[in-house]
């Protein structure tokens, strides 16, 4: 519309020559304004509050915007603060670790070992579980660890027990079984993908050459497929650290994350408090992402 | 000796993948058996939803479809679904173009910075937006506030669906249509949408199954509804139902069916246009 004068005014070229090469310049990019006005406006702009809010604090359940790095002292000098980060960051580091263990002998199984024909239905059952609700996932847990839940009647009815098992559930154990169980989808289709391009002969290249088969693993293998498991280490503890709803149904209070104390936070009305932890973990994680940025766009290019 | 030292190999090696197998399958058994279990105490008669089986009933599900809470989360989810959809797929059909196709600098970052509301937890996304809505726009919390916070989660699926087809997609056959003298609407409506439309389809149910389970952000956003991820939360902090395990089942099976019909459609679509292509062949030529 606003182009439809000029069009008309053809013969004034001399007034408006920069004009046109500008609007035209600029219309290959049009299709990203819907996205700049839904991620500008509910994104990154709630994230720059965050960032504002950790730096100023509250009087009497009202943010005042006074500069100061109060939020930040008082989390590192609370100890149990201090030690929830800690213990969230081990328990996302394990997480990870027995999810790439438990991943890559079914990866390698699927990749070496299954006829190209019987890959695609074994790998889309990998998909599935990962296509039912998250929050039924976790919650089947429950069910399944419970007191009264399957393993324990189960257990009862062999008569391996006879009085109900209690700390199964609602624990750190609990918790990082069930964020095995989340997250093992993605460790399992990333590392499968990086396996699936190896070139198996040379394993045995290798050996016919006298190495033994620990030696062709670390030196001939696992080299080449060290970017898929960077990215599945990325794919797993980056949501593990952001964690709220696993350890609040499975964790019971010795399971809390800080996923959980950011909850706590905004709803005691203690929001620059809560925005300060919650920068410090969109700081990590954004800090992972750029660090192993080059892996990631390579699983992007291969992956495809 | 070299024929048993040769026998030990193949025996370590047949050992070797047997453990393999056997690891597969208890893998296999691990995703699973948490699903099947939901599924099978929704027939279940037990009213404790838990072993042992006292017998086989579909009073869970008539009860479930006779609540009135549930069906009204029915409705709340399915309408908050549908805006999520309408947005995410319009918003992220738009942005996919430039980002293929445009000549960006820095397109990797671009990419990046669009795709980081799905690496950001969840909480992170809800708690800011909590905040922006109720300390700086003075918004109350609605299903509106739900629909934005689902959509910003969303749209970056359908970017990245519908961007991939587009790198694929030859574009001198817009070229070939602009020569016959197509303008660009016509190229768009007759030459880029029917190829790259079951990308957004799948994009759009993509998004649609993806809204239908979204639980953390909508925790946060959520006003005086419930959707029925909600609603079952609010269930289980005391204790799983057999009346949840019902609905959960009817839930599983919602996404299992939209997802299979974003995978099988698009593929199943091509296949009867290119049918169709292959029967008008011969009506012309005669």
């Amino acid at each position: 519309m606003a182009l439809a004068p000029e069009a008309t005014a053809g013969p004034v070229p001399a007034a408006t020559p920069r004009r046109a090469p500008l609007s035209r310049r600029l219309a290959p990019y049009v299709g990203f304004s819907p996205a700049v006005v839904l991620f500008g406006g509910f994104f990154l702009a709630p994230l720059v509050l965050i960032v504002l809010y950790s730096f100023w604090e509250v009087i009497n359940y009202n943010v005042v915007h006074h500069w100061t790095l109060d939020n930040y002292h008082y989390f590192f000098s609370t100890p149990t603060y201090v030690s929830t980060l800690w213990d969230t960051v081990w328990v996302a580091a394990l997480t990870t670790a027995l999810t790439l263990l438990a991943a890559f002998p079914l990866a390698y199984w699927l990749a070496r070992y299954v006829r190209p024909a019987a890959r695609r239905p074994l790998l889309v059952l990998i998909i599935v579980p990962f296509w039912t609700s998250y929050l039924l996932r976790v919650t089947s847990w429950t069910t399944i660890l419970g007191e009264k839940g399957v393993l324990n009647r189960f257990l009862e009815l062999i008569g391996v027990i006879h009085q109900p098992l209690s700390f199964l559930l609602y624990d750190r154990p609990a918790v990082i079984l069930v964020l095995i169980y989340l997250y093992f989808p993605f460790a399992a289709l990333t590392l499968y993908a990086s396996l699936e391009r190896f070139d198996w002969m040379q394993m045995r290249a290798a050996m016919d050459l006298g190495a033994p088969p620990r030696t062709a693993i670390t030196r001939i293998l696992l080299p080449q497929i060290r970017p898929g498991i960077t990215v599945a280490v990325i794919f797993v503890f980056i949501p593990v650290l952001g964690e709220y709803l696993t350890p609040q149904l499975v964790g019971g209070t010795r399971g809390v994350m800080i996923g959980n104390l950011i909850v706590n936070f905004f709803q005691g009305a203690e929001y620059t408090r809560g925005a300060a932890i919650s920068l410090l973990i969109a700081a990590m994680i954004v800090a992972m992402l750029v660090a192993f940025r080059k892996q990631l766009n390579m699983a992007d290019t291969h992956g495809r | 000796m070299a024929g048993e030292a040769a026998d030990a190999v193949a025996r370590h090696k047949r050992l070797a993948r047997g453990a393999l197998v056997a690891w597969a399958v208890f893998i296999y058994f691990f995703l699973f058996a948490p699903i099947i279990l939901l599924v099978l105490f929704s027939f279940n008669a037990n009213q404790y939803g838990t072993l042992p089986i006292t017998g086989w009933t579909l009073h869970w599900y008539h009860a479930a479809f006779n609540d009135f809470q549930i069906q009204d989360a029915l409705k709340t989810t399915l309408s908050v679904a549908l805006e999520v959809t309408i947005i995410a797929t319009v918003v992220g059909t738009a942005a996919a173009f430039p980002l293929v196709r445009a000549n960006l600098p820095f397109r990797s970052g671009i990419r990046a910075a669009l795709t980081l509301p799905i690496m950001l937890p969840g909480l992170l996304i809800g708690v800011s937006l909590l905040t922006f809505f109720t300390g700086v726009l003075h918004l109350t919390l609605s299903n509106q506030t739900v629909v934005i916070g689902q959509a910003v989660y969303v749209t970056p699926f359908v970017i990245l669906v519908v961007a991939s087809r587009l790198e694929g997609f030859d574009r001198s056959l817009e070229r070939a249509a602009a020569d016959l003298g197509a303008n660009s609407y016509q190229r768009l409506r007759h030459v880029v949408l029917p190829l790259i439309g079951p990308a957004i389809f799948a994009g759009a149910l993509f998004a649609f199954t993806l809204s239908l389970d979204e639980f953390v952000i909508t925790l946060f956003l959520i006003g005086g509804g419930n959707t029925l991820p909600i609603y079952i939360y609010t269930q289980v902090k005391f204790g799983i139902t057999p009346e949840v395990n019902a609905l959960a089942t009817l839930l599983i099976a919602a996404s299992l069916t939209i997802t299979a019909a974003a995978f099988v459609v698009p593929g199943a679509l091509r296949r009867v246009r290119r049918g169709r292509r292959i029967s008008a062949r011969p009506a012309t030529g005669a």
